[in-house]
């Protein structure tokens, strides 16, 4: 094709924002991970010994480490199960033709919009064992009490669902999107042919939302994997006993508390690789397996 | 052209002149007290701002004292560290270790500047003395005592002794939940500082290397007799429902759970004396004060100091050098320290002060605030006494509360102490090795 630029060095120059905030801020950090990453290093780098592969290999052989990603990978099936369904069903509810859907709508999405200290802060809030408001109403109630910070199973049930509640929002959103491009005429016509609402929902609406459930499947895995480190922090800090010490928060604790950089450095690359499988997935499947209609 | 050339000559000169006259050399100091305590520190700042016309020293809070030494760490890399640093007890080997800071009793000698060591309490001194050289500017200083709720242990028949026992403990709080006047009977944030306190007064070196202050510490003792007899004290009051856990490091948790008395008692820092009184005060209750019990049958060795002290950090100029110096002085003299404490609970650091607090009926009056200091008095001194030194201390600490949450979670005490050891004695080698040790 004709470049349409009078110059060559036009197009550089408008990249050049770009570019020099995503090397500052993106690329330099990242080459500098990888490089950290064969070094056991402390005090930010003022001090550091090459050590090759092994904190590769330490990672790969702890047990923590190991026990760290399976609870990752719960952690996600759980929210992108969870979140999934639910903000379906929410959506499906929401798209209905009813006086004041706007503001039901608007006020679904709101707990999107709150930064993740907060949201931590008012889980925390309602379930703190001793003075908070979901205790207060189940001992006076059914005369329970449970120990939702300290107990590993319920933890971890406690960061699923708050992470569930605070993306339900942003997935509410799409799907409502979705749902409002899928056309009425073909609804009708499966109605006129005699299928009921649920066979509707399953032949119908749910394959024409297909595009928009895998966007947002990959969409909440990486939200699982790597936007919940503000809620684990403010709610369990990684505990009890490591119950919900996910990987993004392992990285965290080694860099910021433990002073391991080197260490950190390697978890954030094994993260690194991960993503790029996620995104690489998400390439290669869209178009083949989801209905995109038309 | 000339004009505009003019007025921007005259525009600089003004600019210049109003520089001149604000010279003063700027210190800035970080620390880690926020609430009530940063408001307390900033007065303190302005009467010495006010006191020392040459100086300004702009005082900034930055967080947990985790935040605020990752904070200084990067500014250290970007070549701008704050002058003065205020730093906890267990960051001391890791500070030494970073290059950044100069050596206490250097920049003192170094620049001139008087303070009276022999005035200081010998174990506040001692906790930031390395290899006999004073590295910091010990400051606020506290360690752990007992706070009871006096109104609740006589609803229940109960009184406590000065100096309780574990067994004491376990049988006071079975006799509040029995009477039924609280749901628990006693409290402290899960956090690794108590067991550190209770391996001091069991004698006990946490780290090898005589605690880690002849050499850098290769092992932790987490398998000595007294480590376990502390674990299985623990597992017991929290089998038994006698222990509330806040949660990990959880402090305003604890205290909460102790001041609205849904516990009789609290394991808690001296500096919460102050917050505490005035929250009893305003419930109409009484508060009572003890040691750290120890198990029946142990010796009483004394506890660690806890709290933090204040580190210069070097490359500044020598004026600058001189008033961060005269500001760390400053902070600790007798007036000071006097205000520190009253308004806070961390106890007075100079010998002059206790004396000066004594003739005043302070202690007649508030005896809450003096029950620190006598644990401390009667502290041995020892390794054991003087605090474990390691680069490592944050590790130490959450593998210390991991086991703690493994040992309520069911595992057996043991299991999860050699599960600890192994996981700290990795992380003290191989900062051993990066350190060239």
């Amino acid at each position: 094709m004709e470049s349409k630029f009078p110059s060559r060095r036009l197009p550089l120059l408008i990249l050049l924002p770009t570019l020099l905030v995503c090397g500052m801020f993106l690329y330099y950090p990242l080459a500098q991970s990888f490089s950290w990453s064969l070094l056991r290093a402390a005090f930010m780098g003022l001090r550091t010994l090459y050590v090759g592969t092994q904190n590769y290999v330490r990672l790969f052989t702890s047990s923590a480490y190991l026990h760290s990603m399976w609870i990752s990978i719960v952690f996600a099936a759980g929210v992108v199960l969870l979140g999934l369904s639910i903000s379906l069903g929410i959506a499906l509810v929401a798209n209905r033709k009813v006086r004041g859907a706007r503001i039901y709508r608007t006020a679904l999405i709101w707990p999107y919009a709150l930064s993740p200290a907060v949201a931590g802060t008012i889980w925390l809030f309602l379930f703190n064992p001793t003075a908070g408001v979901v205790n207060f109403v189940l001992e006076r109630t059914v005369g329970i009490s449970p120990d939702w910070v300290t107990s590993r199973n319920l933890a971890i049930l406690l960061v699923v669902t708050a992470a569930v509640w605070k993306n339900l929002g942003y997935n509410i959103v799409f799907f409502l999107a979705g749902l409002q491009n899928v056309p009425g005429q073909v609804i009708e016509a499966a109605r006129i042919d005699g299928a009921s609402a649920w066979r509707c929902f399953w032949k119908v609406t749910l394959p024409l939302l297909s595009p928009t459930a895998f966007f947002l499947l990959i969409m909440n895995m990486i939200y699982a994997f790597f936007g919940v480190f503000g809620l684990v922090d403010v709610l369990t800090k990684g505990g009890p006993a490591n119950a919900t010490n996910i990987l993004i928060y392992n990285l965290y604790r080694d860099a910021f508390q433990h002073n391991k950089w080197g260490m950190a450095s390697a978890q954030s690359v094994i993260l690194f690789v991960m993503v790029v499988g996620f995104t690489l997935l998400q390439f290669r499947t869209t178009g083949r397996k989801v209905h995109y209609g038309g | 052209m000339k004009r505009v050339l003019v007025i921007v000559m005259l525009g600089l000169l003004v600019f210049s002149g109003l520089v001149l006259a604000q010279e003063k050399t700027k210190v800035v100091f970080w620390h880690a007290m926020s609430g009530t305590r940063e408001a307390l520190i900033q007065r303190m700042v302005d009467n010495f701002n006010l006191t020392h016309p040459g100086i300004e020293v702009v005082a900034e809070y930055k967080g947990s004292y985790r935040d605020t030494l990752n904070a200084a760490q990067a500014a250290a890399v970007a070549g701008n560290a704050p002058n003065v640093l205020h730093s906890f007890e267990v960051g001391t080997q890791q500070l030494l270790d970073m290059g950044i800071f100069a050596l206490a009793q250097d920049v003192i000698d170094q620049y001139g500047v008087v303070i009276p060591w022999q005035d200081y309490l010998e174990p506040a001194l001692n906790y930031y003395k390395i290899g006999g050289v004073q590295a910091s500017f010990p400051w606020n200083s506290s360690n752990s005592i007992l706070y009871y709720n006096k109104t609740l242990l006589d609803k229940a028949g109960v009184t406590m002794p000065r100096e309780p026992t574990f067994e004491d403990i376990v049988a006071i709080s079975r006799a509040v939940i029995n009477a039924g006047v609280a749901e628990g009977g006693i409290t402290w944030p899960m956090h690794s500082w108590f067991f550190e306190q209770w391996m001091a007064e069991l004698g006990a070196n946490l780290l090898n290397n005589d605690n880690g202050r002849s050499g850098y510490a290769t092992e932790i003792n987490l398998l000595d007799p007294a480590a376990v007899t502390i674990m299985n004290w623990w597992k017991q009051l929290y089998d038994e429902g006698l222990w509330i856990n806040p949660g990990r490091e959880s402090w305003s948790q604890a205290r909460q759970n102790f001041t609205t008395q849904r516990v009789a008692m609290m394991i808690s820092s001296t500096s919460d004396v102050n917050l505490t009184q005035n929250a009893a005060f305003d419930g109409g209750w009484e508060v009572g004060t003890a040691f750290m019990p120890v198990p029946l049958g142990f010796d009483r060795h004394g506890v660690v100091i806890g709290g933090g002290s204040l580190w210069l950090t070097k490359g500044h100029s020598d004026a600058e050098m001189k008033a961060a110096a005269e500001f760390v002085v400053y902070m600790s003299q007798v007036a000071q320290d006097i205000t520190w404490h009253q308004s806070t609970g961390y106890f007075a650091l100079r010998k002059t002060s206790l004396q000066a607090l004594d003739l005043e009926g302070w202690y007649k009056l508030h005896p809450n605030y003096k029950t620190a200091s006598d644990q401390l008095a009667e502290s041995q001194i020892s390794t054991a006494t003087q605090g474990a030194l390691s680069g490592v201390f944050p590790d130490i600490r959450t593998y210390i509360e991991d086991a703690a949450e493994e040992v309520y979670g069911g595992a057996s005490v043991t299991d999860a102490l050699t599960k600890a050891k192994g996981l700290i004695d990795q992380a003290l080698v191989d900062y051993k090795e990066l350190m060239g040790g």
